[in-house]
């Protein structure tokens, strides 16, 4: 219904692009770049990141806060400015209508694939939507400009999709404040889907939920991605939310991608030892083992410890750790690694759990 | 018998909004009743969501609140009765708290151990800088910090985890009997909470320090806690030892409650959805 104004590819091309993963981030570097009194500082906040996330999928990623995780979906989104840059590398979407490189495209070209193909549902959903106006208007201003529908029209698909996200299309005359926490998510919800995105970044949609809401929210918003078959791009620090959300996992820590896998590999069999600890750390009702934290602090990443970033707090780390930062290669099948001690011996890290 | 270390008796706190005609009133605490004892040091953990009341309840534990009715004694002392500003200071000696999110706790242009030698003046009798300084740094090595490690530094200088701890270090300093802890560790990365939780354990067994542990995550609660009370729209709706209520919970909301948390075996991935719409509010 609002895929009309889009230009038809060939079906030849349809085809080609059918296979190819909606989204391709190639060994993306995006640094902070400062200068302080003259002296230049950059902190490298995205660090040779290159991943993969296929049409129809959710892809997780998990990190803890400075891991740079906000600073990579701000540079999937081409939503950056200084001074936060990108150093290296590309991100390519492969889209129904063609394939688009997020940094060749001028602003037009960019906010035009805002909203009806790329979408984000950001945290806090009282500062997405504007206290002193009515629902409707979020709709009216985001929306609009980007389906080929107008007056009556539009308004009868913002309600239909409204009752496809289980919200009452009354919402539209209410108020911000006048929506609990749970039902302000889903309208950002809303308005991220309503236009039928291709990809929506998720940045953390239930963290500031309880936790009967956030059940439904996450239900939810797993319904609406296998109705518009868009892939999602979950990001949270929960372990809990991806085992139950995502499909596939990828771990960050101190601007690398660690770990990356189908999520229930990662939980069976853990590769990197960060993310073992992670995994086991989790405090579970009726498990009365005792938990230990991980000692010390995460990096800094102005000033990242050489070889591999997690060797200072690694159980498990060797010589080589101090010296050589590993690349991630694939391990098990569609399982990718970056671990010294994972890379000679899987089954090491098993160890530690 | 000596008296208990905290009573809540029947309290209720109340909020009135508007005017005469159109008056509205807030029951955010309902007669909520607990007790904790002086000889036993313990986790009491209050689980509850938002608008539930449960930091409504801390704050009237702390003193920065009246109840509308009823009465909180600590060490058989009303704590209405605590006015007077030695009363105060000797009352918050006991009685410490500790915050949700350690970079609003801490001021950004203030170096941390400013807080600590502050409260080590405030609530102690040391005085020359030296006993400051070893109170201090004793408080701290409680947390697994030292003073040399923090000394000088400002809050962005320091993870959320070490921030946590030093905020704990400070409550420590006067050597408290009873920490509230409000949400300690919900804005503290997976890898650290676990060091912040061990450590309120560490404080029960080695210190004997009774907590009051305040959360709406019922894993950790679990993992902690020795008894618990599940709070709904004010009110206590269960309540008992921990292990017990979060393995078999009773009332439809505790168990709702528990239903709704994700493990990590992912029960509920291919769950159809079954939710109804939820209403507009008027």
């Amino acid at each position: 219904m609002i895929t009309g104004h889009r230009t038809m590819a060939t079906s030849h091309e349809i085809k080609a692009l059918q296979t190819a993963p909606l989204l391709e981030v190639d060994c993306l570097k995006a640094y902070y770049k400062m200068q302080l009194f003259g002296v230049d500082r950059e902190v490298r906040a995205v660090d040779d990141v290159s991943l993969k996330i296929d049409r129809n999928e959710i892809y997780g990623l998990a990190g803890e806060s400075s891991s740079g995780k906000s600073s990579l979906i701000k540079t999937i989104a081409g939503a950056i400015r200084p001074p936060l840059r990108v150093v290296e590398g590309s991100v390519r979407f492969s889209f129904k209508d063609g394939e688009r490189d997020i940094y060749k495209l001028s602003p037009q070209e960019l906010s035009a694939i805002r909203w009806s193909h790329l979408s984000y549902i950001m945290q806090g959903s009282m500062s997405v939507l504007n206290p002193v106006r009515r629902i409707k208007h979020a709709f009216v201003d985001f929306a609009l400009p980007h389906v080929n529908v107008k007056g009556a029209d539009f308004t009868n698909l913002v309600e239909r999709h409204l009752k496809r996200v289980h919200l009452d299309p009354a919402v539209l005359q209410a108020y911000p404040h006048e929506l609990s926490g749970g039902m302000r998510q889903r309208v950002t919800i809303a308005l991220a889907t309503v236009c039928g995105p291709e990809f929506i970044i998720a940045d953390e949609p239930t963290t500031a939920l309880d936790v009967i809401v956030q059940k439904g929210v996450l239900l939810m918003l797993r319904e609406i991605q296998q109705e518009l078959k868009s892939s999602i791009l979950f990001v949270t620090h929960d372990m809990a939310v991806h085992a139950n959300l995502t499909d596939r996992l990828g771990i960050m820590y101190a601007g690398r991608l660690v770990e990356e896998g189908r999520t229930r590999d990662l939980f069976k069999r853990p590769l990197h030892p960060y993310t073992a600890h992670l995994i086991s750390s989790l405090p579970r009702i009726g498990d009365e083992a005792p938990k230990k934290g991980l000692e010390g602090s995460p990096p800094s990443l102005a000033d990242p410890p050489p070889g591999c970033r997690f060797h200072p707090r690694c159980p498990l780390s060797i010589d080589i750790c101090r010296r050589e930062a590993p690349p991630l290669v694939e391990i098990l099948p569609g399982h990718r690694a970056a671990c010294h001690v994972a890379q000679a011996d899987p089954t090491r890290v098993e160890a530690v759990l | 018998m000596s008296p208990n270390l905290l009573d809540v008796e029947n309290v209720n706190k109340i909020f009135a909004r508007g005017g005469i005609i159109s008056r509205s009133v807030n029951h955010a605490v309902n007669n909520v009743s607990f007790s904790l004892a002086a000889d036993k040091p313990e986790v009491f953990t209050i689980i509850g969501e938002s608008g539930s009341g449960k930091t409504t309840l801390a704050g009237m534990i702390l003193n920065s609140a009246a109840p509308t009715s009823g009465r909180i004694l600590f060490r058989g002392k009303d704590l209405h009765d605590v006015r007077s500003r030695r009363d105060r200071l000797e009352f918050m000696s006991h009685v410490q708290a500790v915050f949700q999110n350690p970079f609003d706790a801490f001021n950004p242009l203030k170096r941390v151990d400013r807080y600590l030698f502050s409260a080590a003046q405030t609530f102690t009798e040391c005085r020359t800088t030296d006993k400051v300084e070893e109170r201090v740094d004793d408080s701290l090595r409680k947390v697994g910090l030292s003073l040399a490690e923090i000394q000088g530094r400002y809050p962005h200088e320091m993870s959320g985890g070490q921030l946590q701890r030093v905020a704990i270090a400070r409550a420590l300093v006067p050597n408290p009997s009873l920490i509230v802890a409000d949400e300690p560790v919900s804005m503290i990365d997976a890898s650290l909470r676990m060091t912040v939780i061990n450590l309120f354990k560490k404080l029960r067994d080695e210190l004997g320090v009774s907590i009051i542990y305040i959360t709406h995550d019922l894993a950790t609660a679990y993992y902690i806690s020795d008894r618990l009370i599940i709070m709904q729209e004010g009110r206590v709706v269960e309540g008992g030892d921990a292990r017990t209520v979060l393995a078999a919970p009773q009332h439809p909301y505790s168990i709702k409650l528990r239903e709704a948390v994700l493990s990590v075996e992912g029960a509920w991935r291919d769950e159809p959805i079954t939710e109804a719409m939820p209403a507009v509010a008027s």
